[in-house]
């Protein structure tokens, strides 16, 4: 080859990117639906779904009252009916109140029927951290990685929350997509032709040699600034964006451990029985014990106030002296 | 079926009673769901359901599910998590499903298949394919916000979605008249606008005329309807849990049993003699003795298949 081929690209943000995905996926199969609130001609709180509502009209888009139970329930029994609706839970802590419809019944469905029936549906919901409050900012992720039968994909850039949710309204079972409020609006590069991103691949985002750092989502941008100031001080981080918490690609960050024999997880969720837990559990099964910290909201509610907000939730320079910290061990 | 069958009728409930009398003698069952006294319901609403139609349940789905049309052997092999049942027996008691005779399944947190039911019904209207869905539920779902979210979503949507409540008065122990405020439970759907009707579930006939009612405007588009059934529960919640009322109150309330009723209504009537209300009986025992037989030939699950089907 005379000149590498790169695929062409297009800059959009990440709620475009959303946009798209599901607009093609609508686009391709007549039974991709959309509930949930304002999800219509509003265009959902986050702008996600804008003039899709022009497209495909009220029949399969469909606002929905403030009923976040009886709406995932309604969502897992069209989808096991035949039908691929993706629900829009707008905060993540509201998704508690569909947790019955999502874990008791969706989750284990293609179980119970010995395969004979599924529920092939898209539970998108906003995590994080934007001075919205106490019941308005968790990361409550890690409660469902250990559920049997969910799988929780979790973007941090446009191109990922594009492929990702191409293969979330294309799979089988009931998938759990997590975006973040602060990357709704940030930019980035999509392929302009059509691909999707599968399930359980973890993807290299800064390649080093003293220490893996591991995040998903937004803190995944606080790990990219943090390995970016340590490096002045001639560290070098390999960053891990994991993208899909169920399944989780062990397999990546068991072979980056084994290079630079350390571990830091970050998550903006708490780290009791956290991500970090279990990447690291896994990981060390692997490699056997390495030297590891764990870092994520402190152990307290995140509040609206903006001090106390900032002081619960990890930023680039608590990672950056985690890093520091951990490279002494 | 247009008109039920009144003798058919008198059938499906012995062989429902007779069911779940063999499958509380055997033992290691399990513990249970039955439905003795609320045998009439099952009865008298799937006479009213057509094939392409769905019925979803609570946990208390044995009967319901005999008569939808569910093979008995194939119940009686899943609630024994024997390989031969319709879901290989991994559902069991209080989850089981056959969606191709149209029973769409049990789900036995109390009031959570509602919402599930109304999520059919929402693909049977996208389809348009004329088919309805019928939800069962307790008097113990009628407190639980699931549905009275979804009975307001499945009238604003006009869903083809029958709600049917099987007031057997009790849950576990909690009376329902100590448990919900409503005067009648189907005025829970009058208030959104539904077609609803109290009736006494312990007739099967007067069952299957209301359903046939209920079912009719459900089809024609009208939108969602709610039919209340008042039954009885001869047993105890379920096999393992202890029983509330004394001996005299359960004696009082098999005077009301709905088998005894029907076959006396028809005795009565000219209708059936006592030989062939006892050879009726010995057919029920004949039938589900031979589902036994298959339950107890079919084989458990291997272990290695714990692991199958997850996602």
């Amino acid at each position: 080859m005379l000149y590498e081929q790169k695929p062409v690209m297009a800059r959009m943000f990440f709620r475009e990117a959303v946009t798209r995905a599901v607009r093609e996926e609508m686009t391709r199969d007549p039974h991709v639906l959309i509930l949930g609130q304002d999800v219509g001609s509003f265009g959902g709180s986050y702008r996600e779904f804008d003039g899709l509502y022009k497209i495909f009209g009220p029949e399969r888009i469909r606002d929905t009252p403030v009923a976040e139970a009886a709406t995932v329930g309604i969502a897992a029994g069209v989808a096991a009916a035949g039908y691929r609706p993706l629900v829009s839970i707008t905060y993540m802590d509201f998704l508690m109140l569909g947790f019955d419809a999502l874990i008791n019944y969706a989750a284990k469905l293609r179980y119970k029927t010995a395969g004979g029936l599924s529920a092939p549906m898209v539970v998108k919901t906003t995590a994080g951290a934007q001075g919205q409050g106490v019941a308005h900012s968790q990361c409550i992720e890690a409660w469902l990685m250990s559920v049997p039968g969910l799988r929780v994909v979790a973007p941090s850039t446009p191109a990922d929350a594009y492929g990702l949710m191409k293969t979330a309204l294309r799979s089988d079972g009931p998938v759990v997509y997590i975006d973040h409020k602060r990357l709704f609006p940030t930019p980035g590069d999509v392929p302009v032709t059509e691909t999707s991103i599968p399930f359980g691949q973890a993807c290299i985002r800064r390649e080093g040699t003293d220490l893996t750092l591991v995040s998903h989502g937004y803190m995944m941008r606080v790990a990219c600034d943090a390995a970016q100031i340590v490096a002045q001080d001639g560290i070098s981080c390999e960053v891990i964006d994991l993208r899909s918490l169920a399944p989780l690609d062990i397999d990546t960050v068991a072979g980056s451990v084994e290079r630079t024999g350390r571990l830091l997880t970050l998550e903006e969720g708490q780290t009791v029985c956290g991500v970090g837990t279990e990447v690291a559990t896994r990981t060390f099964e692997r490699t056997g014990p390495k030297p590891w910290m764990r870092i994520g909201a402190l152990p307290a509610p995140v509040s609206s106030n903006p001090v106390l907000e900032a002081a619960c939730i990890p930023d680039a320079p608590r990672v950056a002296d985690a890093i520091r910290t951990l490279l002494t061990r | 079926m247009t008109h039920i069958d009144p003798v058919g009728a008198l059938r499906a409930m012995l062989m429902i009673r007779t069911f779940e009398d063999t499958l509380a003698r055997r033992k290691e069952h399990g513990f249970q769901l039955l439905s003795s006294g609320e045998e009439a319901v099952a009865v008298g609403l799937a006479s009213a359901l057509g094939a392409g139609d769905q019925l979803l349940t609570g946990g208390r789905s044995i009967g319901p599910a005999l008569a939808r049309g569910v093979a008995p052997e194939r119940v009686m092999a899943e609630l024994l998590g024997k390989s031969g049942g319709m879901n290989q027996g991994r559902a069991g008691r209080g989850h089981m499903s056959d969606p191709e005779v149209g029973f769409f399944g049990a789900h036995a947190v109390v009031g959570g298949n509602i919402s599930i039911a109304a999520g059919v019904a929402m693909a049977r209207q996208l389809d348009g394919d004329g088919g309805i869905v019928v939800i069962l539920f307790g008097d113990g779902a009628c407190g639980a916000g699931a549905l009275h979210e979804t009975m307001n979503m499945a009238a604003q949507w006009k869903l083809p979605i029958l709600f049917v409540c099987n007031n057997n008065q009790l849950s576990v122990s909690t009376t329902r008249d100590a448990a919900l405020a409503v005067a009648n439970l189907s005025d829970l759907g009058a208030t959104f606008g539904m077609w609803t009707r109290t009736i006494d579930g312990l007739d099967v006939q007067g069952v299957a005329a209301a359903a046939r009612d209920a079912v009719r405007y459900v089809r024609d588009g009208l939108g969602p309807a709610f039919l209340e059934c008042k039954s009885i529960r001869l047993r105890s919640h379920s096999t393992t849990a202890r029983e509330t009322r004394s001996r005299a109150e359960l004696a009082e309330l098999q005077t009301h049993c709905p088998i005894r009723r029907h076959a006396d209504a028809l005795q009565a009537d000219g209708m059936l003699d006592d030989a062939q209300l006892e050879q009726m009986r010995q057919d029920a025992a004949t039938e589900i003795a031979q589902a036994m037989a298959y339950a107890e030939a079919s084989p458990y699950p291997a272990a290695q298949e714990v692991l199958r089907h997850v996602v």
